[in-house]
């Protein structure tokens, strides 16, 4: 039986070596935060880290999950839900629906990790493969530049 | 639909009544109104009288909330609950939300949960304020005995009722645990008497608290209905057959299927009501497994009659039932338009055409049923609550041969990842029930993206025909010919299709109906002394594309006609486009708005609630009426908007780059009944070498009357404006042999990121009645983006969306 490390924990799934990732942790692990919307890497709702990489879950397959490597989802990003870029979230008021935030926040995550002071045009960049129905876009950014500025004070 | 027209026991739906229960020492105060007297609650052998519940207060001084609207990004829990604990003045940070259970007894209680048409807050305003206001009085006046000193001395604040001379106060809490509480305010008699507060006395109304549901959606804590698990339950994918609607399985083969471990059975979903035409859907112990059965699971069809249908064709197919005068029946009908053209000096004649859209709401459509004690339980996010249920009691008595009042049936709402219109509907709710049913097992039924697009309720196609007669440069006729399917059929608008409510007759003595949500935006608020508007229902489009309302319904594609045919009316004039705009918008005649008719106190008049938008007999039965209409200043708070917007983008006065254009567009959406007035500035620079264009800046103007949550407006505004520039830009959904073309968001493109113009939103806040604000921003940026390509370039594209090709096209025809 496949063994996964996702958010520091040991998970075991009976799931085939072929179903997409994402499945195994919405609804085997019920780890649901990471919320499926295409299927085909075209919308980035399903953004987990891999060994801290953003990686769009619904396009691995579990067999090519390599047993040593760190899974992060939503719920695992900050031990108190209070990574800086979710903190910078709430203080905007991002979200609309909410649907497509757990990928976005992972995605902005992944890119301050590597590029603590991004620009307007990095981030745009950065961002540019997940979509929000409800275009929440612009309060992306804002925030983002503001978890940059929170992850200085922290 | 029950029948809820019967007062119960003398007391009307408007009374409030204010109670609370002392019991061992705790309080209970909750507020409500009489209960709708439906046909359901009889069923259910519910008493003919209870209260319709907006609040229930605790003796700990807390607070909930019982909302029914649904919440799918307004953060409309959030702005309700602010003008509740606004009126009744209860300290914010002890309110909490809840979303009761949808069931028969439940909606004698807490109403209709439904949500649509922006309208949550323009409809429940007053009354939710009144609620508040009421429980506030009956807490004063209860207070008073508790500190044993006269009422009239005394006010409410923070959750604790004061005495004015002394200060001596006491909690909300400790009220409830000493006394009853039994107040009845009756309607009318008493309506006087329930002192609403002045604007400037509102201490929640018009700031940006925090909305409750943010936080959740940060940390992968909010419920969607996908995220819902219940023991034993199974998966199911769809096959969805080729064809949009209309398709029948002739037979299903599953020996491929069942070769793969996991797989359970191949369900061909029992057809009711027109629903789920041709559904197959695969059951399996996990969703991948489900999705991979499905995929190979042959189905035979027969294809039904749509089968040949594609986009062309209905074009070609409206050209020509636009010529059949007699088919039409008018929609707006002022002055004598065929005299007005023969009298003018110049008419202008223009064809516009607009393409199929979808709702591509990021949660895709799902659903998880569940049979256990002979009740039928779904899990679910939907803007359609009470009607999932009304629906699902109809088909399983239909396909089960059961009276709907042996069944019991419950709707467990959730978060809502995206609405727009596209979450009314109830086919995935029929089908996963009765996958239920062959099962015997609980049922989470999931559309893939694909089985998503394929089946979407698209916003119909439209042709439009338009003729201006211009005489000393001012408009003075204009005739619209609309052809498409009609968007409310499907929910049975229009005596042909089964009921009497929301369609209007023709205004030209025809026999057709009209459908509003198919015309309206046409009927605009500029004064054109000779106007009219002709619709023609093209049948087969209603259902071979299942064509059903999308943000903003008909707005959507009909502020892109008329205002983009108004720029080119002003240019043919020989005038500048915002000032023969502000001419016309000049509040006259129709345009004025229905005047505030002085309420409170007193009552609306007859005429308001006779021409509310929500005039469906279940909706103004369990409607209100507000102090004044949304209208109310008619035509002049939309002139306002648009010198405002004018203004801040630098009309007529900023020096542009080249090939930038500015553009305008107005728009009064969602109804006329109900409209938000906002104007819109697009700045756009084009490529002339290759017709590409970018939207550099939107600048908005809207005046929703009472703000309740300016931050949530803002959100609202933008949101739906780059919804508009989404639209206009790249959204396209084409019909080919019967079924969409599109299967993805790689051919399928909302607006993203990159793409993004800088929006400057400007919120008219007044202190007239509020009007929604989640979807007319959207109508204004197509026609104002056109508007824009025009004056960089002196190119007019006539349809929706702008392709680059056609830009590059109507450069060159400009050229020649
Ligand atoms: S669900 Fe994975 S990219 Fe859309
Ligand atoms: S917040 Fe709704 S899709 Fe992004």
């Amino acid at each position: 039986m496949p063994q996964l490390s996702i958010n520091g924990q040991s998970y075991f799934t009976d799931s085939p070596p072929d179903s997409p990732l994402l499945w195994v942790i919405r609804e085997d692990l019920r780890l649901t935060g990471t919320k499926f919307g295409c299927g085909g890497g075209y919308c980035g709702s399903c953004t987990v880290h891999i060994n801290g990489q953003p990686v769009r879950s619904c396009m691995v397959k579990l067999g090519d999950v390599d047993s040593n490597a760190v899974i992060t989802t939503i719920e695992g990003l900050d031990p108190s839900d209070a990574h800086p870029v979710q903190r910078a979230w709430i203080e905007h008021e991002v979200p609309q629906c909410g649907y497509c935030q757990s990928g976005q926040i992972m995605q902005a995550a992944a890119l301050l990790a590597v590029n603590p002071n991004p620009t307007t045009d990095e981030i745009v960049q950065h961002m540019n493969g997940n979509l929000c129905r409800c275009a929440t876009y612009s309060r992306m950014v804002t925030a983002i530049h503001r978890a940059a500025q929170l992850a200085k004070e922290a | 639909m029950g029948d809820m027209k019967t007062p119960q026991q003398g007391m009307t739906r408007r009374d409030f009544l204010v109670r609370s229960t002392v019991v061992a020492g705790s309080g209970f105060l909750s507020i409500g109104l009489p209960g709708l007297a439906s046909k359901d609650a009889a069923a259910a052998g519910t008493a003919a009288f209870t209260p319709s519940i907006w609040f229930t207060m605790t003796p700990d001084g807390k607070t909930t909330m019982h909302i029914v609207k649904a919440e799918m990004g307004q953060h409309i829990g959030t702005g309700l609950a602010q003008v509740i604990a606004d009126e009744l003045e209860v300290k914010w940070a002890d309110v909490r939300l809840d979303t009761p259970l949808e069931s028969v007894a439940n909606f004698a209680v807490y109403g209709l949960a439904y949500t649509v048409n922006s309208g949550s807050i323009t409809t429940e305003f007053d009354r939710i304020a009144r609620a508040g206001a009421a429980g506030r009085m009956a807490l004063i006046e209860a207070g008073a005995k508790v500190l044993g000193v006269d009422a009239g001395g005394c006010y409410a604040k923070d959750s604790r009722v004061v005495q004015k001379s002394t200060g001596k106060s006491v909690t909300y809490g400790e009220i409830l645990q000493k006394v009853t509480i039994d107040k009845k305010f009756a309607y009318p008699a008493d309506f006087k008497s329930i002192a609403l507060k002045s604007r400037d006395q509102y201490s929640l109304i018009g700031k940006s608290v925090a909305s409750l549901d943010v936080p959740a959606k940060t940390n992968g804590k909010a419920k969607y209905g996908i995220d819902v698990f219940l023991p034993n339950m199974v998966y199911g994918a769809l096959v969805i057959p080729r064809t949009r609607y209309s398709s029948k399985v002739v037979s299903v083969d599953d020996s491929e299927a069942k070769k793969i471990p996991g797989f359970i059975k191949a369900v061909k979903i029992e057809e009711a009501m027109g629903k789920c035409t041709g559904w197959v859907v695969a059951i399996a112990d996990k969703y991948p497994t489900a999705v991979k059965a499905a995929k190979v699971l042959k189905v035979k069809y027969d294809a039904g009659p749509y089968a040949a249908l594609d986009t062309p064709a209905l074009l070609a197919q409206y050209k020509d039932l636009a010529k059949n005068e007699k088919e039409s029946a008018a929609w707006v009908l002022e002055g004598d338009v065929d005299k007005g053209f023969s009298e003018a000096e110049k008419t202008l004649e223009m064809e516009y055409t607009t393409d199929m859209i979808c709702h591509a709401t990021m949660e895709p459509l799902n659903c998880t049923v569940q049979m256990t004690n002979g009740e039928w339980h779904v899990h679910i996010g939907t803007q359609s609550t009470s009607f999932a249920r009304m629906t699902l009691t109809g088909y399983l008595a239909t396909v089960l041969k059961k009276k709907p009042e042996d069944l019991k049936v419950f709707v467990h709402q959730y978060l809502v990842g995206g609405g727009f219109g596209g979450k009314q509907d109830y086919d995935d709710i029929l089908a996963a029930a009765w996958c239920v049913k062959e099962v015997g097992r609980p049922v989470k039924l999931i559309h893939t993206r694909e089985s998503n697009f394929a089946t979407s309720f698209a916003r119909t196609p439209t042709y439009h025909k338009l003729k201006a007669g211009i005489r000393d440069g001012k408009l003075v006729s204009m005739n619209q010919d609309i052809v498409c399917g009609w968007m409310g059929a499907r929910f049975g608008v229009g005596k042909k299709y089964g009921s009497d409510w929301l369609q209007l007759d023709s205004v030209d003595g025809k026999s057709q109906d009209i459908d509003q949500w198919s015309i309206g935006g046409s009927d605009h608020w500029y004064e054109v002394k000779n106007h009219r508007v002709r619709a023609w229902n093209h049948e087969t489009t209603t259902w071979a594309v299942q064509a059903s309302a999308l943000r903003t319904v008909s707005n959507s594609y009909n502020i892109f006609v008329v205002e983009s045919f108004m720029d080119e009316v002003a240019h043919a004039a020989g005038r500048d486009p915002l000032e023969f705009r502000l001419s016309m918008l000049n509040g006259k005649g129709g345009n004025r708005g229905i005047p505030n008719t002085g309420y409170p106190p007193g009552t609306p008049s007859d005429y308001y609630m006779d021409r509310l938008w929500i005039s469906l007999p279940w909706a103004s039965e369990n409607s209100w009426p507000s102090y004044e209409s949304a209208t109310v200043g008619g035509a002049l708070r939309l002139a306002n908007c648009l010198r405002v917007a004018a203004g801040k983008a630098g009309w007529g006065t900023r020096r542009l780059p080249p090939n930038t254009g500015l553009g305008i567009a107005v728009t009064a959406a969602e109804e006329r009944q109900s409209p938000t007035w906002v104007a819109g500035i697009a700045e756009v620079t084009v490529d002339p070498a290759t017709g590409s264009y970018s939207i550099n800046r939107l600048t908005i103007a809207m005046d929703p009357g009472i703000v309740v949550n300016p931050k949530n407006v803002d959100a609202q505004i933008r949101g739906s404006a780059l919804w508009g520039a989404s639209q206009i830009m790249s959204e396209r959904l084409t019909l080919k042999n019967g079924g969409f073309e599109q299967s993805n968001f790689h051919q399928y493109q909302p607006i993203r990121l990159a793409q993004v113009p800088e929006i400057d939103v400007t919120i008219i806040a007044s202190d007239h009645h509020p009007s929604g604000v989640g979807e007319p921003a959207s109508t204004i940026v197509a026609p104002a983006v056109a508007n824009a390509i025009y004056n960089a370039v002196g190119a007019r594209v006539r349809h929706m969306p702008i392709a680059p090709e056609a830009v590059l096209e109507a450069i060159k025809k400009a050229k020649a």
